[in-house]
C-alpha cells in the first residue's frame, strides 16, 4: 500500500500544497520547473526589472504623511503608493512577472480569474504589451458591479467572459479558469492573481510581488529610518506577502494585516478569516482557512470592496497568522470609508477600497504607538477605479443626479 | 459481451426525494456500479451540466449527512450494484478523512473518488480507505507521467478512475487507439478500470468494454435529469431506463 511518497514542496506549515485533480498536475510540475528556471536566469531577471521601471512605474514612492502623523499623534505615519503603479495597484507586479514566464515557455494563450477587475485589467495590458493573447473570467456579478473596470480590459484587447455559474464573484472564475486550463493545457499558461491557489502559485506571487517590500525596505534605510510597524490589506493576500515578505524572517517590524470586515459579524457577512471563524480545509488546490460551513461548502463573503470580497486566504499568510508572526485584524465597510475620506482630505492621496482597509487599521494603531516608530501602510491601488462605488456611498443624491444627466446627454 | 455500466448521478438532484428515484431507475435498467456524487459548493472538475445539478441541490439545502442517506437507501435496495460516491476535498477534510470514510461505509458504500485529493496531496485518505475498507479510487489522466503512473499502481487500488481525456466532465470524447492504450497501460494485476467522461453512446461503451470494467456515464444522465425532471418520477424514471438500456 505504502508507495515510497518523494517530500512534498509548497508547504508552509500546515497550509498551502497542490490539491488538484490528476489532469492539472503535469501543467504545474511544468510551470514550477519554468519558475525555477528563472531564478538564476539574469536575462529573465534583467527584462523583468526593466520592465518594472519603463512600464510600470517602479520605484513607487514611499510619502510621510505629516498631517496624518499630527493628527493621530502617535506613530511617524509612511504610505507607500502602490497604486501609483501602472494600471492602478501592485496587481501589475506579478501580471507582468508571469506573463514575462509564460513567453519564455512559449506560451501564445494567458487566461486570468478577476473579482475587482485590478487583476485583469494588469493582465491584459500587459498582454497587449508583451503580444499574447488573453482571455479574463470575471463573475457576472463582479462584471455589473466594476463595469469601468471590463471596458478597459476590453480596450487592451482582451476577452472578458461572464461566469455564470455558482455565486457568480471572484471564486467562481477562479473555478472557470482552472476549468479552461484543464482543458487546453498545452497552449494555456494560467497568470493568477494572489498569493494563493496550488504551489507554485502562492511563491511565485510572492517572489514577483517582494518587490514592494525591498523598495520600503531600502527607501527607509536611505532616510535612516526602520519600521516598527507595517499594515496592509488581505483579501487573498497578494500586496500584503509582498509587502512583508523581506521583513518575515526577522521578529521585527510588526506585521498587521487587515480583513474584509463588512457589514459586521455574522455568516456571509464579512470575508474574515483569520481573526473570525475561518476554518481549515482544501479548496481551490490548496490547503489554508477559508470560511466554510459544517460540511465543508464555501459559505458567501461581503465586503464593500470586491477585492476583498474571496473565502480562502493564501496559505502563507495563514500559516504566519498561526504562528503569531502576522497579526490579523478587520475592517468594516465603514472604516474603509472613513480612512478613505481621512487620508483624500488630509494627505490628498486617494486608497482604493482594498486599501483603505489597512489605512483603516493604521488610524486606530497609530494614536497608541510611539512617537519615534515608523508605521507603514501599503495602499495597494489607487481608488479611481472605485468611483461608482464610493460615490454611490458618499455622496448618493449628487451622484445619482449626475448619472440621471449623463444618460440624458448620452 | 455485456457491457458494463457506471452511472452517475448527483444527490439532490433534480430534488432530494427524486435523486432516490433516478438511483431506482439507474440500477433497475442494469448500472453495474452507482456513482453518487455529493455536490460541492466549487465543483473546479465539472462541466456546466453537473455544475447547474450540484448548484440546484445546494440550493434547494442538500446536505452531507442527506447524501450518506441517500447512499444508504440506494445499497440497501440494490445490494449487488456497489455504490461509489464522488466529491471534493473540502467535504472529506472538514470532519476529517476517516469520520468521512467511516460514514461511508455505515451507509453502505464501496468505493470514494475524490479528483482533488491525489494519492501525495491525500491528507491521509488512502491509508484510511484501508483502514475503512472502502476502496479509494484515484483518478488518472492521459498526461499523467509514467512515473506517477507507476507510483498510484504501487498503491494497489482496488479500482481506478481513467478520465479518458483531458479537460472537465460533459464534452464529447473521441475514442480512438490512444486512449485505449492509455487504458492499457493502467491495467494491474488487481486494479478494476472505471473509464469515463464524455461517455453518451453505445458506440463508445462497447469500444471500451474489453480495456475496462465498466464505462462511467455522468454528464449524459444529468442533461436528461434537466430535461425531464419536472415531468414526474414515472416519466422521468423511463427515460433514464430508456438511456441506459441504449448504452447496454
Amino acid at each position: 500500500m505504502q508507495a515510497v511518497k518523494e517530500p512534498r514542496g509548497g508547504f508552509f506549515g500546515p497550509y498551502g500544497g497542490r490539491y488538484v485533480a490528476e489532469v492539472l498536475r503535469w501543467p504545474l510540475d511544468r510551470l514550477e520547473e519554468a519558475f525555477k528556471d528563472i531564478a538564476g536566469c539574469p536575462d529573465f531577471q534583467a527584462e523583468f526589472t526593466r520592465l518594472l521601471t519603463d512600464y510600470v512605474g517602479r520605484p513607487t514612492p514611499l510619502v510621510f504623511a505629516q498631517n496624518a502623523t499630527r493628527i493621530l499623534d502617535g506613530a511617524q505615519i509612511y504610505i507607500k503608493l502602490e497604486g501609483l503603479a501602472n494600471t492602478g495597484a501592485h496587481k501589475i507586479n506579478n501580471a507582468l512577472g508571469q506573463g514575462l514566464l509564460a513567453k519564455r515557455m512559449g506560451k501564445k494563450r494567458i487566461i486570468a480569474e478577476t473579482g475587482a477587475g485590478q487583476h485583469g485589467v494588469a493582465v491584459a495590458a500587459v498582454c497587449a504589451k508583451l503580444g499574447l493573447r488573453c482571455r479574463v473570467y470575471m463573475g457576472e456579478v463582479d462584471m455589473l458591479r466594476q463595469k469601468p473596470n471590463v471596458f478597459w480590459m476590453q480596450q487592451y484587447g482582451a476577452e472578458v467572459v461572464p461566469v455564470l455559474a455558482g455565486a457568480k464573484t471572484l471564486k467562481d472564475a477562479v473555478n472557470e479558469a482552472f476549468r479552461d486550463w484543464a482543458t487546453y493545457p498545452e497552449e494555456t499558461f494560467y497568470i493568477l492573481g494572489s498569493a494563493l491557489g496550488p504551489s507554485p502559485y502562492p511563491d511565485m506571487v510572492r517572489q514577483f510581488q517582494s518587490v514592494i517590500g525591498k523598495e520600503v525596505q531600502a527607501r527607509l534605510a536611505q532616510q535612516g529610518l526602520s519600521p516598527s510597524v507595517l499594515v496592509a490589506c488581505a483579501g487573498g493576500g497578494s500586496n500584503a506577502i509582498g509587502f512583508f515578505s523581506p521583513f518575515i524572517a526577522a521578529a521585527l517590524p510588526r506585521l498587521v494585516a487587515v480583513e474584509a470586515g463588512g457589514r459586521g459579524k455574522g455568516r456571509g457577512n464579512n470575508a474574515v478569516r483569520m481573526s473570525g471563524e475561518g476554518l481549515t480545509g482544501v479548496v481551490q488546490g490548496y490547503k489554508s482557512k477559508f470560511l466554510l460551513d459544517e460540511d465543508g461548502q464555501v459559505l458567501p463573503t461581503y465586503s464593500v470592496s470586491a477585492g476583498l470580497d474571496y473565502p480562502g486566504i493564501g496559505p502563507q499568510l495563514a500559516a504566519l497568522g498561526e504562528s503569531g508572526r502576522i497579526e490579523f485584524t478587520s475592517a468594516m465597510d465603514s472604516e474603509a470609508l472613513e480612512a478613505l475620506k481621512f487620508f483624500a482630505k488630509n494627505e490628498g492621496i486617494l486608497f482604493a477600497l482594498e486599501s483603505a482597509h489597512a489605512g483603516a487599521a493604521a488610524i486606530r494603531l497609530a494614536p497608541g504607538l510611539p512617537k519615534d516608530a515608523v508605521l507603514v501602510v501599503n495602499m495597494s491601488g489607487r481608488g479611481d477605479k472605485d468611483l461608482f462605488i464610493t460615490a454611490r456611498e458618499l455622496d448618493r443624491e449628487n451622484w445619482k443626479s449626475f448619472l440621471k444627466e449623463e444618460i440624458q446627454r448620452i | 459481451m455485456k457491457n458494463r455500466l457506471m452511472c452517475h448521478l448527483v444527490a439532490g438532484y433534480p430534488s432530494g426525494e427524486l435523486s432516490f428515484s433516478v438511483c431506482e431507475a439507474l440500477a433497475e435498467a442494469g448500472a453495474a456500479y452507482l456513482e453518487i456524487q455529493f455536490p460541492f459548493s466549487d465543483p473546479a472538475s465539472d462541466g456546466p451540466d453537473i455544475q447547474n445539478a450540484c448548484t440546484r441541490s445546494l440550493a434547494a439545502g442538500f446536505s452531507v449527512k442527506e447524501g450518506f442517506g441517500l447512499v444508504e437507501r440506494c445499497a440497501a435496495r440494490f445490494p449487488a450494484v456497489p455504490v461509489f460516491i464522488m466529491t471534493y476535498g473540502s467535504l472529506v477534510v472538514r470532519p476529517g478523512v476517516e469520520a468521512f470514510l467511516l460514514k461511508a461505509k455505515n451507509a453502505g458504500a464501496s468505493g470514494l473518488i475524490v479528483p482533488d485529493l491525489p494519492w501525495d496531496y491525500d491528507e491521509g485518505l488512502y491509508a484510511a480507505g484501508e483502514k475503512t475498507g472502502i476502496s479509494v479510487a484515484p483518478v488518472l489522466v492521459p498526461g499523467t507521467s509514467e512515473d506517477r503512473i507507476r507510483r498510484i499502481l504501487g498503491l494497489r487500488p482496488a479500482f481506478l478512475y481513467a478520465a479518458l481525456r483531458t479537460g472537465i466532465t460533459g464534452s464529447r470524447t473521441e475514442l480512438g487507439p490512444e486512449n485505449l492504450a492509455f487504458l492499457d497501460k493502467l491495467k494491474g494485476e488487481k486494479t478494476k478500470i472505471l473509464a469515463g467522461f464524455g461517455i453518451s453512446s453505445k458506440e463508445q461503451v462497447d469500444a471500451l468494454m474489453p480495456h475496462a470494467e465498466a464505462a462511467v456515464a455522468g454528464s449524459h444522465f444529468v442533461r436528461i435529469i434537466a430535461k425531464h425532471g419536472e415531468a414526474g418520477a414515472a416519466r422521468l424514471k423511463a427515460k433514464l431506463a430508456d438511456a441506459v438500456k441504449a448504452l447496454l
